[in-house]
């Protein structure tokens, strides 16, 4: 280990050293606009034909460590991701993917362990319920106006400032610096590079070298000849830049399990940026963490995660992630450092991409629209061309038109393309499978040896608790060992589906010991989608099936649909493994993995 | 240990690893995988003991099947590295047959006295009726130093597992498992799979144009049009739990000499409770699944796993899980179609057709799946393919203003979007929406900017000993974003080659910037904890698979 110290050390003051220069490490990326949507906007378009729609999405996520609570009280040390942005959103159990106008936005109450200390502050008795969230802020954590570009004023030519730009003008007062002046403020410049100044206007002053004019708003000041202090610069702007007291005050020890969910839109582009704020527990580890994108279809090497195959974020450092949302499907993610240990240890998250379905106009026939994005090869799929894309034309549309005789109803949900109406829902819960075992976190807390063969999950979660605690509705919190509590579990797993209602459950497993079986005790499971894929060969059946139970494994995720048609409100039945030693906490030999599914 | 080498002992191992990487790339530049085997109508086989080697310095004694000393077979795929098989193998010889040929297959038991019988299930085959050998409970067995003969006609075309029908929970355990490929008839291959003008006669043409052979077993999987395939790789799962090897050990130690059939001339070795530490992909721990097949250093473990492909291939993937344990494999990359399972191919119930390539067939009905389990005695093949479809940026790292002919490289679109019409061309199957598109907002090197994404500076991260040094696919890519290539600087006299602050680190181990400078993929098992060797990270079941630009030459003999 010592080793390893002396690699990194000249590497992290290297890394401080690039701060003053160009560089920083904490930093995040949101623009406002790219080359695939060159107009900002801030909601998702209609689909109406082929061609790249969506809008820009945003989010940020902490990598460090943290605790959660198991169902019989345990606090259990976790490596994990937090919300760095998103963070009303995620402690209501929503995603904390954000538009850009949410998203760059500057917060300055932060209080450390927020969101939780703000909520939590006015609820007695705790547990904090989800009506006393009070705790506002979703934009990313840390976003601070830049540091200026500042410039001497005799030579602002690095600023490239043209007509109509804002540039900051400090410091003309006579004297030392950094005296203020009568000049001082923000001005809007009239020309640049200018020789001559139009007539009536001067340089109000400054030598006639600075070339630029500009409008002030006040009138019958002297020309001051005392510039050799007086600086310009560009106005401060969002640009990327942190405060990094912000994300550390927010994002240490501020492990979540499941981590930040993410959900996005089919043509959405999502910057995902990684600030590994380092695992405050364990200060031996110079550990990097990844976003690995389970099941990305045509994954880039670079942006999937794998430290092996790619490149891994140092701690006091930021990365962002860059994709086009893939296909429709329910997909997840976690950090691909040691896996065995970093996934165990809790660095698993959520994430799921809508389908272009759910944007069709109202009233359209959603097999004719489905037959539209067969007009864009990105976006078609042909059975007899690519052997890899799974909702061809459903059988039972019109081979002319693609309709299928169902048209897209206001508000409709659905969790493919499947151009018949048949994924249709009307709640989602994104339910994640996992299992801890308690020794190796023990271990993993205290510098001991991890032993890998025999780990033992002893606590299965269903995101992130175990029974009685999963029908606990708002964020669990915890005490981190800074004395403050964090939201460690914001996801409840009450499954509430309105009576005559259907509610889709995007089921994704990420134990990494054992296969899983999760049962419905009571309504049947319709599973029409697998591994982030619509469940429909290449005829165009669909081959959805109904059970009562499915099984995966770690790396595993499925579709569920339960139809609540003929149930009646009041009524509750249970969603529970049947692998009957799940259904523990450790010793207590009854909780685990086991959920309610309430009708009302 | 105590608690403080542990962490040591994991970083010596990384170390190592390097080490062992690097030392293995001296003596072969890439080790590939093809699925080799031995391939005719007659089999002499024998089972008998050996040790495996493992990445931990371990030596595993282990059972196998392997090739009786007076049988020479032949072997296949042609590979330049001689195969060989020698009398004990883990996994057992692959067995290479054609449909509806009649195949032969005896088995001479060489495995201690005190083993006892031994025998090959060939599940999903009709045996012909004994000659030989002595009835078991399940098959027909091979009593100590005996033989017995099994015939059958190969059946449909499709991937198979074999593994002993003798006490199997500790005969299979100790290794006695293989694979039965069985190809279709010349005849059956269906014609677009051999046709010209089809994407495989393509892709054909775009290896031959590159310098590359031809490895596959056939031309189809199955006798089904959407079952053509370009490359093919075979992956057995398995998983060893040394305690029960070092009991077997002792305890035919002990018995060595003794009289089949007397007083204490057998074993008595407790299978369960079972903790497996070894997470083996045919025979072997990564990274030694990575080294070549029939690499000398594993005389009884000939065969590897070190998947490569170029963008658009079709890779044929044979997965069969032996051992005990199911293990969710994960391809990174992308979905794989399930063709068939056990040679059984999956189709639609639809009485529809669908004309792939022009010739009908009934549709595919197999699912599509990243995480593709592999269960004991169950074998699959699937279907595996990568292109950079929709990245929103040119994975190529075309820059249109560069001087340099290799960026400005055309991409024509086809009918589904892919740069098909000319095979030779180094961007064969780029996909043509997204050439051109910088990824990255700040220029550097010979690679456009001015794109969505920023890097941040290279000293604040670290890399990995695959990474191929860029964000982009292929050397010539890399080369001119890590550094100069000729008549390039199109980015203006501001960029020095190689010394932008956005330009990440190069000069990786596994993936070299300069020859291959492919994206690398894992795959591996998803129950984490089994892509360890005897506790230590990495190991186990886990191999990089190589998406190589066009300009690599993929050897698969190696």
């Amino acid at each position: 280990m010592r080793n390893t110290c002396r690699y990194w050390l000249p590497i992290f003051l290297l890394g401080f050293a690039t701060v003053t220069v160009s560089a920083q490490s904490f930093r995040v990326q949101c623009p406002t606009t790219t080359i695939t949507h060159p107009v900002a906007t801030n909601l998702e378009p209609a689909y109406t034909g082929p061609g790249v729609n969506g809008a820009i999405k945003c989010q940020q996520i902490s990598g460090g460590d943290g605790y959660s609570t198991m169902g019989d009280g345990t606090q259990t040390y976790m490596f994990s991701f937090g919300p760095l942005s998103g963070l009303a959103d995620i402690a209501a159990g929503k995603p904390g993917t954000q538009f850009p106008n949410i998203f760059n936005t500057t917060f300055a109450g932060f209080q450390p362990g927020d969101p939780a200390t703000t909520d939590l502050a006015g609820t007695t008795p705790i547990p904090v319920l989800p009506s006393q969230l009070t705790f506002g802020y979703n934009g990313a954590v840390g976003l601070a106006l830049d540091v200026a570009n500042t410039v001497n004023i005799y030579d602002i030519a690095p600023l490239g400032l043209n007509p109509g730009d804002s540039v900051l003008i400090a410091h003309t007062g006579a004297g030392v610096f950094p005296a203020p002046g009568p000049y001082d403020g923000t001005q809007t410049v009239l020309a640049a590079n200018v020789t001559t100044f139009p007539s009536g206007i001067t340089n109000f002053g400054f030598p006639a070298s600075n070339n630029f004019t500009f409008t002030i708003g006040t009138t019958g000041l002297p020309d001051v000849n005392v510039s050799s202090t007086a600086t310009a610069s560009t106005p401060r702007a969002l640009d990327g830049h942190v405060d990094p007291r912000q994300i550390m005050d927010v994002g240490v020890m501020n492990g979540n399990i499941p981590a930040p969910l993410m959900a996005i839109d089919e043509d959405d582009e999502f910057f995902l940026t990684l600030t590994n704020v380092g695992m405050i527990m364990r200060p031996d580890l110079f550990e990097q963490h990844t976003v690995h994108f389970h099941g990305y279809p045509n994954a880039s090497s670079f942006y999937d995660g794998v430290p092996d195959a790619s490149v891994a974020i140092n701690i006091g450092a930021s990365f962002t992630y860059y994709y086009l949302a893939p296909d429709a499907g329910t997909y997840f993610w976690h950090c691909h450092i040691t896996p065995p240990e970093h996934l165990q240890m809790g660095m698993v998250g959520q994430l799921y991409v809508r389908p272009r379905q759910n944007r069709v106009p109202t009233g359209t026939d959603l097999g004719t629209a489905l037959k539209a994005q067969q007009g864009d090869n990105r976006t078609k799929c042909d059975s007899t061309a690519d052997i890899l894309c799974s909702n061809p034309m459903p059988a039972s549309a019109n081979t002319n038109t693609g309709a299928t005789g169902v048209a897209q109803i206001a508000g409709g949900m659905y969790a493919y393309n499947d151009g018949d109406g048949s994924t249709r829902y009307d709640v989602e819960y994104p339910i994640q499978i996992h299992g801890f075992d308690p020794n190796f976190h023990f271990v993993g807390m205290t510098f001991n040896p991890e032993g890998f063969s025999d780990m033992k999950d002893k606590y299965f979660l269903l995101n992130g608790r175990s029974y009685p605690d999963t029908v606990t509705p708002g964020p669990l919190y915890t005490m981190s060992s800074d004395g403050s509590n964090h939201f460690s579990q914001p996801l409840s797993a009450i499954i509430n589906i309105p009576a005559g209602k259907r509610a889709l459950l995007r089921i994704s497993d990420l134990d990494v010991t054992e296969y899983q079986t999760l049962a419905s005790l009571g309504i049947p499971m319709q599973v029409v989608g697998f591994n982030a894929k619509l469940l429909r060969d290449q005829a165009g059946n669909n081959m959805y099936y109904t059970t009562n139970s499915i099984t995966l494994a770690g790396g595993e995720s499925l579709d569920v649909i339960l139809d609540a048609t003929g149930y009646t409100a009041g009524q509750v039945f249970y969603l529970y493994t049947p692998n009957l030693d799940h259904l523990s906490n450790d010793a207590e030999n009854f909780g685990g993995l086991m959920t309610e599914v309430r009708i009302n | 240990m105590r608690a403080t080498n542990m962490k040591k002992t994991i970083f010596q191992t990384h170390l190592l690893l390097a080490a062992m990487v690097a030392v293995t790339l001296l003596f072969t530049v890439s080790a590939n995988a093809a699925a080799p085997g031995i391939k005719g109508t007659t089999f002499n086989l024998v089972a008998a003991p050996a040790y495996l080697n493992q990445p931990d310095g371990q030596a595993v004694y282990s059972w196998g099947y392997g090739c009786a000393a007076n049988f020479n077979p032949t072997f296949a795929p042609a590979l330049s590295r001689s195969g060989f098989c020698n009398v004990m193998q883990v996994p057992g010889p692959t067995l290479i047959v054609t449909e509806g040929t009649p195949v032969v297959v005896t088995l001479t038991n060489s495995l201690p006295p005190s083993a006892g019988n031994t025998s090959i299930l060939f599940p999903g085959v009709t045996l012909s009726a004994f000659t030989d050998g002595t009835p078991g409970l399940l098959t027909q067995e091979a009593a100590p130093g005996a033989t017995v003969t099994y015939r059958f006609t190969a059946p449909s075309p499709g991937t198979r597992a074999y593994y002993s029908g003798t006490q199997g929970d500790l005969q299979v355990e100790m290794g006695l498992y293989g694979a039965l490929i069985v190809l279709p008839a010349t005849a059956s291959v269906p014609s677009n799979c051999t046709a010209t003008g089809t994407l495989g006669a393509k892709n054909l043409a775009a290896e031959a144009a590159h310098g590359e052979a031809d490895y596959r077993l056939s031309q189809s999987a199955y006798d089904h049009p959407d079952t053509c395939y370009d490359r093919e790789y075979l992956f057995q799962f398995s998983e060893m739990d040394p305690r029960i090897h070092t009991r077997a050990e002792a305890q035919v130690t002990a018995t060595a000499g003794c009289v089949v059939g007397a007083a204490g001339c057998s074993l008595n070795v407790p299978t369960e409770p079972y903790h497996p530490a070894y997470f083996l992909i045919n025979g072997r721990s990564m990274p030694d699944d990575m080294d070549p097949n029939y690499a000398t250093e594993y005389p009884h473990q000939p065969y590897n796993g070190d998947p490569h492909m170029h963008p658009g291939e079709l890779t044929l993937i044979r997965v069969i899980g032996q051992g005990r344990w199911q293990h969710p494999f994960h391809e990174h990359g992308n979905h794989v179609r399930i063709l068939g399972r056990d040679g059984n191919l999956i189709l639609s119930s639809s009485t529809s057709t669908l004309s792939y390539e022009g010739v009908p067939a009934t549709p595919l009905a197999g699912p599509l799946q990243f995480t593709t389990t592999t269960t004991p005695g169950l074998a699959f093949d699937g279907i595996f393919y990568w292109t950079a479809k929709g990245l929103n940026w040119d994975a190529y790292g075309h820059n249109p203003t560069s001087g340099d002919p290799l960026a400005t490289l055309a991409c024509t679109p086809d009918a589904n979007g892919y740069n098909t019409g000319d095979p030779t061309a180094i961007n064969y199957y780029e996909w043509c929406a997204d050439h051109f598109k910088p990824v990255e907002k700040v220029p550097f090197g010979d690679v456009a900017g001015g794109g969505p994404a920023t890097l941040p500076d290279a000293n604040l991260f670290t890399n990995g000993a695959w990474y191929g040094g860029s964000p982009y696919l292929g050397p010539d890519a890399t080369v001119r974003a890590t550094g100069c290539s000729t008549g390039q600087q199109a980015n203006g006299p501001g960029l020095q080659c190689g010394q932008s602050g956005s330009t990440p680190p190069s000069g990786t181990i596994a993936n070299s910037p300069s020859s291959e400078a492919g994206f690398a993929f894992m795959w591996h098992s998803h129950n984490e904890r089994e892509i360890t060797t005897n506790n230590i990270f990495p190991g186990g079941m886990l191999m990089m698979m190589l998406v190589d630009s066009r300009e690599y030459v993929i050897d698969e003999t190696n």
